[in-house]
């Protein structure tokens, strides 16, 4: 503990509130370890790469998810395989997309992700083009007016806490634009938190009543798009309909906001890597590749293997799931020249922060337009940010514990 | 200034003078069908899939090995694909056909 008498300013701030944050004793130690020893701060400065000695070693990682054995593949190029072959590891598995199942946070498969070609080609076919949007220029324009002004708002030299102040409300308005629906309806979805998919958040109840809403008073919107949609001719069930709108909301929440919350703390960190990102145009898109590769805000996606099979070398009896690993193969040794670190302007980055193949993310469109946006708003208008203070946002399993983002995050903007 | 001839799958010719960047951002300038550039140029999307002329194979070189994990396991590549975003224009390029591809 003497070092932390040694440091000053924001650092003490800083090395309190992680002494204090609620975490068990294993992981408060591996933060005040890795931040003295360190001795600077370093980005996300807790839990490195959780999965690399097991990639490594064997390919896979067993997980246990609530008694079930979760074998997680950990390869890059290991899961690519796996992605590519549905017929052996199938999305259609409802409530079972992610490794813990949902059946008891909501009431219907969701849609596209839980199902399998031909089903998934039709559905997806219907609402892609509602998801690529984010690629028109007069949509593109918008969003960076919407986060240009979010960024004037916060700097103002006084202390804001972005995470909540921030990027919740800016996920939830971009979502707005991305629905056509009125940016006020974001105030409600800004009450059920990081998560669109918790117990009594009212997602279900309040899709039910737009689409009811839409069918009364039919508008150019994602509701109306839906009731009015027809596959092979016949009109999708309201379950369908609901199935999709799930997804839309859960998605992308949590997701955007850690990606957002951490590239404000990374410039904090990294002040001189904003000037670099000023330098060419092309760093605004190699830099947001990294940093969805860096953060990857999602852990794992699960498949179910209706026939025995094996993967990464390793045999899976039927009826069992495999998870797909996407921070692991976002820091495969194999494929990436030191995976640890951020390189703004990495080249290639073949990283698979937002899935590949054909469930490839359908809301990457709208997650790498607010990130591009973003970094172009901070080197226009912003000089300096200073970190107050944070609280990392820790994912902890039975079998692995890893960083996914934050909770919350104190800084001055000047 | 060097040209280039995009091929789109409907068989229509794309003509772009005074190329520069890499052929991905040529595309997207023009208004290329099918060539989408999600990722902006980083090697991972593969929405950028092009087959280069064979005329053109030698002066392009092959696909990189970055490129080539990408095609492993896509069925409709095959010796003459890139990834059109790693391909940088230059003089020696110029005159240069290539055809849009499926990903
Ligand atoms: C940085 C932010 C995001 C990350 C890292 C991310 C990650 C992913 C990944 C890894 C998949 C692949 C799942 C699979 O293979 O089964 C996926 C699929 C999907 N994502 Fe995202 N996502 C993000 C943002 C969003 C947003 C903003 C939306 C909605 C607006 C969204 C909606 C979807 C949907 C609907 C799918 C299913 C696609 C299909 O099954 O065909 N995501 N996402
Ligand atoms: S633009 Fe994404 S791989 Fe070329």
């Amino acid at each position: 503990m003497l070092s932390i008498e040694l440091l000053t300013g924001p650092k003490v701030s800083r090395v309190w509130k992680l002494v204090s944050i609620s975490l068990c004793n294993r992981f408060r130690t591996n933060i005040l370890d890795s931040y003295l020893l360190g001795g600077l701060f370093t980005f996300m400065p807790d839990i490195k790469d959780s999965f690399q000695e097991a990639r490594n070693n064997s390919g896979i990682q067993v997980t246990e998810f609530n008694g079930e054995k979760i074998p997680f593949v950990l390869g890059l190029k290991d899961i690519r395989k796996t992605l590519k072959d549905w017929q052996n590891f199938s999305s259609d598995h409802p409530f079972k997309i992610v490794p813990h199942s949902e059946d008891e946070l909501r009431s219907m498969r969701q849609i596209p992700i839980e199902m399998d070609p031909p089903e998934h080609t039709d559905f997806r076919a219907l609402v892609e083009p509602f998801f690529n949007r984010p690629t028109e220029p007069d949509y593109m324009e918008d969003m960076s007016r919407l986060i240009n002004s979010m960024i004037t708002d916060i700097i103002t030299g006084r202390e804001v806490e972005v995470v909540n102040e921030f990027a919740l409300p800016l996920q939830c308005r971009a979502l707005a634009r991305l629905l056509k629906v009125p940016e006020s309806e974001a105030d409600q979805w800004m009450e059920w938190g990081m998560h669109a998919l918790t117990e009594g958040s009212g997602l279900e109840q309040y899709t039910a009543e737009q689409f009811a809403r839409a069918e009364k008073q039919p508008e150019d919107n994602f509701f109306s798009m839906l009731n009015k949609a027809e596959l092979n001719g016949v009109k999708l069930t309201f379950e369908e309909k609901q199935g999709i709108a799930n997804v839309t909301f859960a998605g992308g929440k949590d997701t955007v906001i850690n990606v957002v919350s951490s590239i404000i703390v990374y410039f904090a960190e990294h002040p001189e890597d904003l000037i670099f990102l000023k330098e060419d145009e092309r760093y605004i898109m190699t830099a947001c590749e990294e940093f969805v590769r860096y953060v990857s805000p999602l852990t794992a996606i699960t498949r179910t293997c209706p026939h025995a099979t094996q993967v990464a070398g390793h045999n899976v009896p039927a009826a069992s799931r495999v998870g797909l690993c996407w921070p692991s193969a976002n820091r495969d040794e194999s494929v990436f020249e030191e995976p640890e670190k951020v390189i703004l302007d990495r080249m290639p980055n073949p990283h698979l922060g937002f899935g590949f193949g054909i469930h490839n993310c359908l809301g990457a469109p709208q997650a790498r337009l607010i990130i591009r946006s973003l970094l172009r708003a901070l080197c226009e208008q912003v000089k300096s940010i200073e970190l107050i203070s944070f609280e990392p946002r820790i994912e902890n399993e039975e079998s692995f514990t890893r960083q996914v983002g934050y909770d919350r995050v104190v800084v001055k903007i000047s | 200034m060097a040209k280039v001839t995009f091929i789109t799958e409907d068989g229509n010719k794309v003509m772009a003078n005074d190329a520069v960047g890499n052929l991905m951002e040529v595309a997207r300038e023009n208004d290329v069908e099918g060539i989408l550039g999600a990722c902006g140029g980083c090697c991972s999307c593969g929405t950028c899939h092009v087959r280069v002329h064979p005329d053109w194979l030698e002066k392009t070189g092959k696909a990189s090995e970055a490129e080539q994990d990408l095609f492993d396991i896509e069925e409709g590549t095959d010796e003459r694909s890139r990834l059109s975003c790693q391909v940088e224009m230059s003089d020696s390029l110029d005159g240069i056909v290539v055809e849009v591809a499926p990903f």
